[in-house]
C-alpha cells in the first residue's frame, strides 16, 4: 500500500516538474526515437535490405512515431500545466515588450495592495491578535459597578474571598494590584523605572502562562501570614534584559525595589505582559501580601483587579448571572453609601475585549475600509489600462482565435497575464507596506503597541494572496471577456487600430473613470473632514499658553524620602535650581499639566450639602506665570501662601458652575470654606480660574480643585498622592535642545531615578492629545492623495488613448476646416462629463459613508457641504488639468502627418 | 486510462519490460522491444513504439532509471536499468500474476470438466 502510494507520488512529482524542462524532454524524446529507428534500420540492412527499404521496415515495425510522441508528451506531464507554462512565458514576453505599460499596472496595483495589506496588518495586530495563552477566550475580568451594571471599580479582598467561596462559574479567580507609588529597580549607580505589580500566587496558572526561566509562584490558600513566596519576584523579559543583560544567573539574586529586597525566582517569556499594555515600563511581579487593609470594605481597603478562568461550558452570561446574585448579598456590607453605590454589581467582561480602546478600534476599522476603497480604485484603474490594451491587441487575439484557440483558452491566458502582473505588484506592495508600517511606527502618531518581531502570520499572508488573486480576476475579467466577445473577422480585416466596437469601449472605460472619481471623492471628503477636525481642534481656545514651555514628567522615588518632607527636601530645592538656570523665566510643579494624561488624583467631598467629585491638583504658584492661566475671579496662589499661612484652594469654572451658591455668579464661591490639606483647618477658595480644556482638547473640563504645593506636608491626607508623580513645567526662550540636558542634569542631582524622565514641549503634548484623529487624518491624507493621483492618471490615460486612436479623424476634421479651439473643447467636454458623473456619484457615496467618520469629527458636520465642495473642486480641477494635455494634443494634430500615419 | 483488453495488456507489458531488464541488464528501448518479440515468439502482435509509453510510466514510478550511453555499434542510445524498487515490484507482480493465472487455469479446467 505504502509502496503504491510512493510510486504514485513519484509519478505526480515527475509529471508536475516536466513543464519546467519541456525543451530538454522534447529533445531527448526525439533523439531516443531516432536512435530506435536507426538501430532497427541497421538490423534490417544487415539482413540484406536496401537502406531505403530498411528505413521503411523500421518505421513499419515501430508503428506511429508521431502518435507515440504525442502519447508520451501527454503522459509526461499534465496538459493544463503545459498550458500554464506557455501562458506564463507568453505573459512575461508581453511584459518585456511593453515595460512602461507593465510598470504602470504594477505600480498602481502595488499601491492598492500595499495600503490594504498594511492596514490589515495593523488591524490584525491591534484588534485580532489572540492572546498567547491557553484558551484565552475563557478569561474574564471582574470589576464592580453601580446598579446599572456600569463601572470599573477594583475589588476589595473581602469580596474576592466571598466570590472564591461561593461562585461555581470559574476554575479559579486570581487578582492583582500594583506596588504603591512609582517603582524603581535599584542598580549599583542608577535605578530603572519599572511597573511593579502585586499578584495572587495563582495568577500565572489562571492565565496559563509559564516562566521562561525558573518557576512561578506556588499556589497556596490566601492567608494573612507571610506566604511561601514572601519577598520573591518574577521579572519580565525586558527587565531581565535591561537590568541583568539576560543572564540566567539572575535566579536567586536579591534585587531591591523602592528599597525593599526581593529574591528573583523566575523570568517570564518575551511578549508576556499582565496587565496588558502598561506603556514603556518593564514589569515585575511580586506576590500579594494580605494585610489589615484587606479586612474592611471601607475607603482604606486595598482593592484589586480580578481575573478568572471560566469553567468548561460556562459563558460570561451565566457567570454574570451568578455573580450578580452573589454581589446582591455582599453590597449591603458596604457601610458607606457612596461605596455601596459603586460596588453594587459585578461587571464582567472577556479579558480580550477590554484590551482595545473602543475609539482606536473604530478608527482602525474605518481606515481599513478606506484602504479597501483605495485598493478598489487601483483595480478599476488597472481594469481600464487593460481594457485599452486589449483593444490594442484585438488583432493579435483575433489571429489566435482564427488559428483555433478557444475563447476560454484566450480568457485563461489573459487572466494568467493578470496574475503575473498582480504577483509582481504584491511583491512590490509588501515592500511598500513594510516601509509604511515602519514609517508609521517611527512617526508614532499614536501608540499602537505593534510587536514588530512577529509581523507576518498566516492571516496576513492569506489576505495578501487573496488580494493578489482578486486583483488579477477583477482587473482582467472584463477586458478578457470583451476581447473574446469581439468578432474575429473585422478585427483581422482592419488595421487593428480603429474598430467598430471602439465607441462602446470608450463609454465603458468612461464609466470606469467616473467610478474611480466617485470613490476618490469619498476618500477625499473623509480626509477633508478629518483635516478640518484637526484644524478646529487646534483653534479651540485652551485658556492657557502652550508656547515655550518644557514639561518633564517625573515619577517620584518617594521611598527614598520616607520619614522626610518631600516638598521641603526634594520639590523646593529642585525648583530653586531650575529657576536659576540661565534663560529660565519661570519653573513650577503641577501634579499633571493640562492635557498631560499622566496622573490624576480624584477628590470626593461634601460642600454646601452637595456631593462633590473633582480632580485635585497640587501646584506651585509659578504655574500661573508659566501657563498664563487667566483668573475669572479672585487670585492664584502666590508667595504669601506658605506652609503656615491659612490653607487656600483655587477651583476651575466647571467646579464653580456646579457648586457655586449663586449659579450665575461663579465668584460667589470665593471665600467658601471647605476641605483642606491641613487637618481641622478648612481652606478658603481664593480664586476661580478661567480655563476650560484640561483633560482633552475636544471636551470641556471636569471640575477641578487646585491646592498650593507648599501647603502640603506629610501629615496631609493628600501627601501620599502628591509624592507619586509631578510634572515640572519650565518657561524658557532658550532652544529646547540646549535646555533639556541642563534640566536633566539638575534632575539627576535631585535623585538619580529622575534622570530618565520624559522631557517634551507643551506644544507636543497638545499635538499628541489629538490621538486617533491625527492618525486617521494622516493615513487618509495618504489614501486620499493616492486615490486622487490614480484617478487623475486614469483619466489622463483614457483621454490620451482616445486622442491617439482618433488622430486620423481629428486630422480629417482639421483638414475640413474645424476650429482647433473646438477640438480642445471637445476633449475637455468629454473629461468634464466623466468627472461630473463621478462627482455626482461620489457625493452620494460620501454622504452614505459620513456615518463611518462621524465619531472622529469635532466642530464639523459629517455632511459638511464646504468639505464636499472643496473635495469636488479639487478633483474637477486636477481632472481637467490632466485632460488638458491630451486635449491640446488633439487640437495640435497636424492634418498632413495624421493622414499619412494611417 | 485505457480500458478492456489493453488494460491487461498494459500491465503485462510493464511486467515484461521489468522482467527483460532483470534478465538482460541495462538495455535501450529497441533492445527491450526486440527481446520481448523474441521471447513471445511472434505470438504477441505489438508495435515497437508502444514500448515507450510503458518505459515512461515505469520511470515515473521509479522502478527503472534511464541513462544515455553508446550502443554496441557506436550509436547514442538511452539505456534503461532496473532500480531496487523495480526489483521488489517484479517479485510482487510475479506473485499476483501467478495467482491470477492459477485461478484462471482452475476455472478453465473446472469448466471443461463439467
Amino acid at each position: 500500500m505504502a509502496r503504491n502510494l510512493l510510486s504514485s507520488l513519484r509519478t505526480l512529482a515527475s509529471r508536475c516538474l516536466a513543464p519546467f524542462h519541456r525543451a530538454a524532454l522534447d529533445h531527448e524524446l526525439d533523439e531516443e526515437l531516432q536512435s530506435h529507428l536507426d538501430l532497427a534500420a541497421e538490423e534490417h540492412r544487415r539482413r540484406g535490405l536496401s537502406p531505403e527499404d530498411a528505413r521503411i521496415a523500421a518505421l513499419r515495425s515501430f508503428g506511429g512515431v508521431a502518435q507515440t510522441r504525442e502519447n508520451i508528451r501527454l503522459h509526461e506531464s499534465f496538459p493544463f500545466l503545459e498550458n500554464l507554462r506557455r501562458d506564463l512565458v507568453y505573459a512575461l514576453r508581453q511584459i518585456r515588450r511593453s515595460p512602461g505599460f507593465a510598470a504602470s499596472v504594477i505600480g498602481t496595483l502595488a499601491l492598492g495592495i500595499a495600503a490594504a495589506t498594511a492596514m490589515f496588518t495593523v488591524v490584525d495586530h491591534v484588534l485580532l491578535r489572540p492572546l498567547p495563552w491557553r484558551d484565552a477566550r475563557s478569561l474574564v475580568i471582574l470589576h464592580e459597578g453601580d446598579r446599572t451594571g456600569k463601572g470599573n471599580q477594583d475589588v476589595p479582598w473581602l469580596d474576592i474571598e466571598a466570590w472564591i467561596k461561593r461562585s461555581h462559574s470559574f476554575e479559579q479567580i486570581a487578582y492583582s494590584g500594583t506596588i504603591s507609588g512609582r517603582n524603581y529597580l535599584e542598580g549599583k549607580n542608577d535605578a530603572l523605572a519599572i511597573s511593579g505589580i502585586t499578584v495572587s500566587p495563582n495568577l500565572f496558572s489562571v492565565l496559563g502562562a509559564t516562566p521562561l526561566l525558573g518557576r512561578s509562584f506556588i499556589s497556596e490558600a490566601p492567608s494573612f501570614a507571610p506566604g511561601k513566596d514572601n519577598a520573591t519576584i518574577i521579572l519580565s523579559y525586558s527587565v531581565w534584559q535591561t537590568a541583568f543583560g539576560g543572564r540566567a544567573s539572575v535566579l536567586g539574586k536579591v534585587v531591591r525595589i523602592n528599597g525593599n529586597p526581593y529574591t528573583v525566582i523566575g523570568v517570564m517569556p518575551r511578549g508576556f505582559s499582565y496587565p496588558w499594555n502598561t506603556g514603556d515600563l518593564g514589569q515585575v511581579w511580586v506576590p500579594i501580601q494580605l494585610s489589615k487593609d484587606d479586612q474592611t470594605r471601607s475607603y482604606s481597603a486595598m482593592s484589586y483587579e480580578a481575573i478568572a478562568r471560566l469553567r468548561n461550558g460556562m459563558t460570561p452570561e451565566t457567570a454574570r448571572a451568578e455573580m450578580t446574585a452573589i454581589q446582591k448579598t455582599l453590597a449591603p456590607q458596604y457601610t458607606d453609601p457612596d461605596l455601596r453605590k459603586d460596588h453594587n454589581t459585578v461587571v464582567l467582561e472577556r479579558y480580550g475585549e477590554t484590551l482595545v480602546d473602543k475609539d482606536l478600534k473604530k478608527a482602525l476599522l474605518a481606515l481599513l475600509a478606506a484602504s479597501g476603497v483605495l485598493w478598489l480604485i487601483a483595480n478599476v484603474n488597472v481594469t481600464n489600462l487593460l481594457l485599452a490594451r486589449s483593444t490594442a491587441r484585438q488583432r493579435e487575439i483575433a489571429m489566435r482565435r482564427a488559428l483555433g484557440a478557444s475563447g476560454w483558452r484566450v480568457v485563461r491566458q489573459m487572466v494568467t497575464e493578470g496574475l503575473v502582473l498582480s504577483t509582481a505588484s504584491a511583491l512590490l506592495g509588501i515592500g511598500l507596506a513594510v516601509a509604511g508600517i515602519h514609517l508609521a511606527e517611527s512617526a508614532r502618531p499614536i501608540h499602537l503597541n505593534l510587536d514588530l518581531s512577529a509581523r507576518v502570520n498566516p492571516a496576513i499572508l492569506a489576505v495578501l494572496c487573496g488580494l493578489t488573486v482578486l486583483s488579477a480576476l477583477i482587473s482582467t475579467a472584463w477586458p478578457a471577456l470583451v476581447a473574446v466577445g469581439a468578432p474575429i473577422e473585422p478585427a483581422l480585416k482592419q488595421g487593428g487600430q480603429q474598430t467598430g466596437s471602439g465607441r462602446r469601449h470608450h463609454r465603458m472605460r468612461g464609466a470606469l473613470v467616473a467610478l474611480e472619481v466617485a470613490m476618490s471623492l469619498t476618500l477625499l471628503v473623509a480626509c477633508g473632514l478629518l483635516l478640518r477636525t484637526i484644524y478646529t481642534l487646534r483653534r479651540v481656545p485652551l485658556g492657557y499658553r502652550t508656547d515655550h514651555i518644557l514639561v518633564a514628567s517625573l515619577n517620584m522615588p518617594s521611598w527614598r524620602f520616607s520619614g522626610r518632607n518631600m516638598v521641603a527636601d526634594l520639590y523646593n530645592p529642585l525648583l530653586e535650581r531650575v529657576q536659576h538656570l540661565h534663560g529660565v523665566q519661570a519653573a513650577g510643579l503641577m501634579s499633571e499639566v493640562p492635557l498631560g494624561q499622566t496622573f490624576n488624583i480624584a477628590l470626593t467631598l461634601r460642600l454646601n450639602g452637595n456631593d462633590v467629585a473633582a480632580r485635585l491638583k497640587p501646584v506651585s504658584p509659578e504655574i500661573q506665570r508659566i501657563f498664563g492661566f487667566p483668573m475669572l475671579a479672585g487670585r492664584f496662589f502666590n508667595s504669601s501662601d506658605t506652609p503656615t499661612s491659612e490653607p487656600v484652594a483655587v477651583v476651575n469654572p466647571a467646579f464653580a458652575r456646579l457648586y457655586a451658591p449663586d449659579k450665575h455668579d461663579p465668584s460667589s464661591l470665593i471665600g467658601t470654606k471647605f476641605w483642606s490639606t491641613r487637618r481641622n483647618v478648612p481652606a478658603h477658595i481664593i480664586g476661580i480660574l478661567n480655563n476650560e480644556r484640561q483633560g482633552t482638547v475636544a471636551e470641556a473640563s471636569q471640575p477641578e480643585v487646585e491646592v498650593c504645593l507648599c501647603q502640603i506636608n506629610p501629615q496631609a491626607t493628600i501627601y501620599g498622592p502628591a509624592t507619586i508623580a509631578m510634572d515640572l513645567a519650565v518657561r524658557t526662550e532658550q532652544p529646547t535642545a540646549q535646555m533639556i540636558p541642563e534640566i536633566r542634569d539638575i534632575l539627576r542631582h535631585a535623585s538619580p531615578e529622575l534622570a530618565t524622565a520624559t522631557i517634551t514641549t507643551m506644544d507636543q503634548i497638545v499635538e499628541d492629545s489629538y490621538g486617533s484623529q491625527r492618525l486617521a487624518a494622516h493615513l487618509l491624507e495618504i489614501f486620499g492623495g493616492s486615490a486622487l493621483l490614480l484617478c487623475v492618471a486614469g483619466l489622463y490615460g483614457l483621454l490620451a488613448y482616445v486622442v491617439t486612436q482618433r488622430t486620423r479623424e481629428l486630422g480629417v476634421r482639421i483638414a475640413l476646416g474645424a476650429q482647433r479651439a473646438n477640438l480642445l473643447w471637445m476633449v475637455l467636454r468629454q473629461a468634464a462629463v466623466m468627472l461630473l458623473i463621478g462627482v455626482a456619484l461620489g457625493t452620494g457615496l460620501a454622504w452614505a459613508s459620513g456615518r463611518l467618520v462621524r465619531g472622529f469629527l469635532y466642530g464639523v458636520n459629517a455632511h459638511d457641504g464646504w468639505t464636499l465642495a472643496g473635495a469636488a473642486v479639487l478633483l474637477l480641477a486636477s481632472g481637467l488639468l490632466a485632460a488638458y494635455l491630451p486635449a491640446r494634443r488633439a487640437a495640435g494634430v497636424d492634418p498632413m502627418t495624421a493622414l499619412r500615419t494611417e | 486510462m485505457e480500458q478492456g483488453k489493453s488494460d491487461v495488456l498494459q500491465g503485462t507489458l510493464d511486467l515484461m519490460v521489468l522482467k527483460t531488464l532483470e534478465s538482460m541488464g541495462p538495455l535501450h528501448g529497441y533492445g527491450i522491444a526486440r527481446r520481448i518479440e523474441q521471447i513471445s515468439e511472434q505470438t504477441l502482435s505489438m508495435n515497437q513504439g508502444t514500448i515507450y509509453p510503458a518505459l515512461l510510466r515505469l520511470r515515473q514510478k521509479g522502478w527503472i532509471r534511464a541513462e544515455w550511453g553508446t550502443s554496441e555499434n557506436g550509436r547514442r542510445a538511452r539505456y534503461y536499468a532496473l532500480t531496487a524498487a523495480g526489483k521488489a515490484q517484479i517479485a510482487r507482480e510475479t506473485q499476483s500474476w501467478e495467482r491470477v493465472a492459477a485461478t484462471m487455469a482452475r476455472f478453465l479446467a473446472a469448466n471443461t470438466g463439467s
